[in-house]
């Protein structure tokens, strides 16, 4: 009787076990990572053990463990995202030359208490039909808010984080005002209230509902492999992307990124894992899978992708700006009325 | 003073196509006469009351109120406009009305309302009643505040069913002498239904009976 | 331990568990204010307030009408069909209002199953759009109105069914015409049910995030949701939870109010005569309509969609995620289930041992969890959980948070009123008259609970079971925010699949959900069947 008692308790208090082996916090949702972490463990041994779950769900268990808390590594897409637990001073610098060397600064936090594993841009997609050339020639994001494209654009709403990190990148560039006018201006040219998620966005334009549809570059992947379903390969065919702001600054990139816990039990497993995942091979294999793009130079992302386009020019602001900028970008878009 | 207050010709019923309930009424009823009708169960009394009153209609035959047709094949006059009281078994009190709103529920707009109720309730000794609500009276009150109440639009008779079955037989006979002495008093053209032949010895002048839709 | 002691104590202990979450909650008053919430009130508030202030018309609008209109044709009138129609107009109440409003943007989306089938059969082109879009208050406001209004439907059919026939012809002898009878009559006698049944469908609107988020609605619900998620800001979240949990506190007592009113408004007659008029031809078509309406946009409709949904799924129905949502949800409620009628046997019957009017006061204030969102417990289970795991970790190395023990626990808070309400009415059915001869046979405490109560009350045990299992099974917001990491529940994966449009792959939980759905239903029509009033030969 007392064994069941305590497998039960176990079970229902979610007790962490632990030998040799790495503990990854990770809010990434990718069907491609269960893979990533068996190649780490048949390459070095280390066990990996996956708590995932939101960001938010995963930073209030991270605060409340404290001292105790078993998680190692903490993995998550959007820089915004990796600030919220930078702020709470969860994290400690990553000293590994590997990591430093390959990945440009700015695409690390502040003091190094993250780093990017991998890459997004948030492009444009269109429908070639319902678009002209001429219209989309040197087209920026600054354009979308001009009264040619009145209701012609759709993007989802302001309380998810990849808007919220364009926008505070906007806000670095050109400036609280200048930004929010633009909000206002393209809220005014939404085909329709901001609903669904980037997907949506993209089935929307490849319906004719909309002419333009700003979403994360992954998304044609997924679609265009097929492995959503029918439905979404036929609209991603009949879409195309382009990359905004080719004529100054760049297209806006985010990043799926990394650090390590401030009191780790592991660290030196959680270093092994992130040079892992910075490393040739699984650069390559993460790409194929998710559609990003790689950190490391000299690695082609998947064929779906690259077909749009691999020698654009990216926005070099450094990503820890969209932490940084996060509260200032939702109170804009509140202020613009992007709901 | 011989008035015909009600007249019934030929009057049939049925509730389904199978059987009538009521076959061939013809009844005269004199303005001021107590009429009773005892009969079974089932015998169809509670349903002439029905007819009479508007809340069925017969499928053949025809009713005059002071000489007026009020219901023939085809034509019904509906019962909020035959101006007749009724009392039924279970009183059918408005629970969410005092006393006094539930006697003036019937009077007229133009007519002077607060009077009529006063008088009523006066007559029927329940003064003291006036603002209670139904749920909080006794059964013997309930009957005389459903007899106030029908008796109050001034109605050019009333019809009881079954209307004092409820009460305890020591009480009937107390009430029967009260409501006796008012019917009296005020001259009121009273039709009861009843199984109770005590009931219809006391109050009425004159005495019917009726067995399988028919009257005898 | 006194055992007399452990009865009296058993109300009070659970009444600290049930109420925790929601006095942390409101707690978060008195906690600092951040610039998010400065930033709530001068930008989204309004919006949050007035979104709720028009649904919260717009659906009282809408149920009153269907619920009180159905209810009056069906307990006066007979004509084909109704036989059915008595039970049938409930059965929109085992369909969620996200599942509703999912299949209604899979249908009226301008690119939904219905818009795609009239410029079909009207072969139009694309830029041609017959129904109007849904995703706004106008079609949440029909979404809602015609998955609750059963509620009000019930209670007005239950109300009227008690008015006595003899009533409503009384007040006809005393000249009032038919539309007079339903205005002074009939209405106020029902009003205080009717209000009864609207404060429930009120209670369930604002507590809903499921279909206001999927129409991006801007709600209480939905802006509690977006700070924890969204801003990561617990604590503003807990104070916009506050200000909800208030507006529906006022709802929740004029629903207990109403209660008390209806005792004065019940039928003092024991004779019921309730005789159903036959209507004619074109009458009788309209009293079919009437009533067929509400049962095709609220159950009807939907269902026909999820087929179309699952049809086209095909032979991926079952895919490992639906089997293992499935067995998720089946445990859950089931230990729910069983935890709930437990704890509602050992309350009541402490209740009945040891009566004071302290505890008979407190076990009704265990039934308040119905009335309080799943989201706001959820949110305020994390802030308790969290504070006992900062407490415990010094000395326990236990995580709370994150584990399956806060769902459970919100389920139970949430659908004890459910398992309470089944075993009280058993329980009434027991005289006590048995336990004074249980005592005097010298069979007290556990002892009468076994023995003597526990086989009386077989059936109502196991209808509490199935009533909580089937609302734990619908339960969207609270399990969202308080699964495990990697636990999807049937709602769960309904609730990921619509986000990403992925509609398709809803249908098989969706499904799954409305079938669980239906059993309380049958319960509901079975009390409906046998209420039927008599009808008298003479």
């Amino acid at each position: 009787m007392k064994k069941i008692q305590l497998i039960l308790l176990f079970a229902l208090f979610g007790q962490v076990v632990m030998t040799n082996e790495v503990n990854v916090y990770t809010s990434r949702h990718y069907d491609s990572d269960p893979g990533l972490y068996e190649e780490f463990t048949k390459e070095t041994g280390i066990k990996v053990n996956i708590i995932s779950g939101k960001g938010s769900a995963l930073l209030e268990r991270l605060k409340a463990e404290g001292r105790n808390s078993p998680a190692d590594v903490f993995f998550t897409v959007d820089a915004g995202n990796l600030w919220k637990v930078q702020k709470e001073n969860l994290l400690q610098s990553i000293k590994s030359d590997k990591v430093l060397k390959v990945v440009p600064e700015n695409l690390r936090g502040p003091n190094n208490e993250w780093t990017a594993i991998a890459k997004r841009a948030r492009v444009i997609f269109y429908n070639p039909t319902s678009v002209d050339e001429n219209e989309i020639s040197d087209l920026d994001y600054e354009d979308l808010a001009n009264p040619e494209w009145k209701n012609r654009v759709v993007i989802r709403s302001s309380s998810n984080m990849y808007n919220q990190s364009l926008v505070a990148s906007l806000i670095s560039n050109l400036g609280e005002s200048q930004t929010e006018s633009w909000a206002k201006g393209l809220i005014n040219n939404f085909a329709r209230k901001p609903q669904g998620n980037d997907r949506s966005q993209i089935i929307a334009v490849a319906n004719g509902e909309a002419d333009l549809a700003i979403a994360n570059s992954y998304y044609i992947g997924i679609m265009l492999s097929g492995s959503a379903g029918k439905e979404q390969l036929e609209a991603a065919q009949k879409v195309r992307m382009l990359f905004p702001n080719q004529a100054n600054r760049g297209v806006h990139i985010n990043i799926s990124g990394a650090g390590i816990l401030k009191h780790s039990p592991n660290v030196e497993n959680a270093n092994l894992f992130l040079e892992f995942l910075l490393s040739e091979r699984v650069q390559k294999y993460m790409v194929d899978k998710s559609y990003e793009y790689p950190i490391l130079e000299g690695i082609l992302p998947s064929k779906e992708i690259a077909s749009f386009g691999l020698n654009f020019v990216e926005d070099q602001t450094s990503v820890r700006q969209f932490g940084e900028l996060n509260p200032a970008a939702v109170r804009l878009m509140d202020r613009a009325g992007w709901k | 003073m011989n008035e015909v207050i009600l007249k019934i010709q030929n009057l049939s019923h049925s509730y389904d196509d199978d059987q009538l309930s009521l076959k061939k009424i013809n009844l005269l009823v004199n303005k001021g006469e107590r009429l009773s009708i005892q009969g079974p169960s089932g015998c169809g009394k509670s349903t002439l009351l029905r007819l009479i009153a508007g809340l069925e209609e017969p499928n053949e035959g025809q009713i005059f109120i002071n000489e007026e047709e009020v219901s023939s094949p085809g034509f019904s006059v509906p019962p909020e406009k035959r101006q007749i009281g009724m009392v039924v078994q279970d009183k059918a009190l408005f629970p969410h009305l005092s006393i006094y709103e539930n006697i003036c529920f019937g009077i007229k707009k133009n007519t002077d309302k607060e009077q009529i109720a006063l008088d009523l309730l006066n007559l029927f000794k329940i003064e003291e009643l006036k603002n209670k609500f139904p749920h909080q009276i006794s059964g013997g009150e309930k009957q005389r505040v459903a007899l106030a109440r029908s008796m109050a639009p001034n109605p050019n008779f009333i019809m009881l069913d079954e209307a004092f079955s409820a009460l305890d037989s020591d009480l009937k006979v107390s009430i029967y002498d009260e409501v006796l002495e008012i019917f009296q008093g005020k001259n009121i053209t009273v039709i009861l239904v009843t199984h109770d032949t005590e009931e219809a010895k006391i109050l009425s002048t004159r005495q019917l009976n009726m067995d399988n839709g028919e009257l005898l | 331990m006194n055992k007399v002691s452990f009865w009296s104590a058993l109300p009070f202990a659970v009444l600290f568990v049930f109420t925790a979450p929601i006095l942390i909650i409101f707690s978060s008053f008195f906690g600092g204010y951040s610039e998010n919430w400065n930033h709530i009130i001068n930008f989204v508030l309004l919006d949050y307030v007035s979104s709720s202030i028009y649904l919260v018309f717009g659906v009282s609008l809408i149920v009153l009408l269907i619920g009180t209109i159905t209810a009056w044709t069906v307990t006066n009138f007979n004509f084909p069909g109704k036989r059915v129609f008595e039970w049938a107009l409930i059965l929109p109440l085992a369909i969620p209002p996200y599942i509703l409003a999912y299949t209604f943007t899979g249908l009226f989306d301008p690119f939904g199953d219905a818009n795609n089938l009239a410029r079909l059969i009207l072969g139009l082109d694309r830029d041609f759009v017959l129904f109007p879009n849904v995703r706004n208050v106008y079609g949440a406001i029909i979404v809602f109105g015609f998955t609750l209004y059963p509620y009000v439907y019930l209670v007005a059919r239950s109300s009227l069914i008690n008015q006595s026939r003899s009533m409503q012809e009384s007040a006809r002898m005393l000249g009032l015409n038919q539309f007079q009878v339903f205005h002074r009559l009939t209405l106020p006698l029902i009003r205080p049910a009717v209000i009864g049944g609207l404060m429930l469908v009120i209670m369930e609107t604002l507590s809903d995030f499921g279909a206001v988020e999927h129409f991006a609605i801007q709600t209480f619900t939905t802006g509690i949701f977006r700070t924890w998620y969204g801003l990561y800001d617990l604590q503003t979240a807990m104070q916009l939870a506050s200000l909800l949990l208030l507006a529906i506190g006022v709802f929740y007592i004029l629903e207990r109010n109403s209660r008390g009113q209806q005792i004065y408004t019940a039928s003092n007659s024991t004779y019921s005569p309730n005789l159903e008029k036959r209507l004619s031809k074109s009458k009788a078509v309209l009293a079919f309509l009437v009533c067929l309406t509400p049962i095709f946009i609220g159950f009807i409709l939907p269902i026909i969609e999820l087929s179309v949904w699952a049809y086209e799924v095909n032979r991926d129905f079952f895919t490992t995620q639906f089997v293992s949502s499935f067995v998720n949800t089946i445990s859950l409620s089931v230990v729910t289930g069983f935890v709930c009628a437990g704890l509602a046997l050992l309350i009541n019957f402490s209740i009945r041992y040891k009566p004071t009017y302290l505890v008979n006061k407190l076990s009704s204030l265990l039934s308040i969890g119905y009335a309080v969102p799943g989201l706001i417990l959820a949110v305020g289970i994390v802030q308790l959980f969290v504070y006992l795991d900062s407490l415990a970790l010094s000395s326990l190395d236990i995580v709370l948070t994150g584990s399956l023990i806060g769902l459970i626990l919100a389920y139970i808070i949430k659908t004890y009123a459910l398992a309470n309400s089944s075993i009280d009415s058993g329980y009434e059915r027991i005289s006590s008259a048995l336990d004074d001869s249980s005592k005097l046979l010298g069979v007290v405490g556990w002892s009468m609970l076994r023995k003597v109560h526990l086989p009386l009350l077989k059936t109502s045990l196991l209808t509490s079971i199935l009533l909580v299992m089937s609302d734990v099974v619908k339960e969207l917001p609270a399990t969202l925010i308080l699964r495990p990491f990697n636990f999807e529940t049937l709602a769960v994966s309904t609730y990921i699949y619509a986000s990403e449009e992925r509609m398709i792959q809803a249908a098989a939980p969706a499904i799954a959900i409305v079938l669980t759905g239906l059993i309380p239903i049958l319960f509901l029509t079975k009390m409906i069947r046998s209420s039927r009033p008599v009808q008298i030969d003479e």
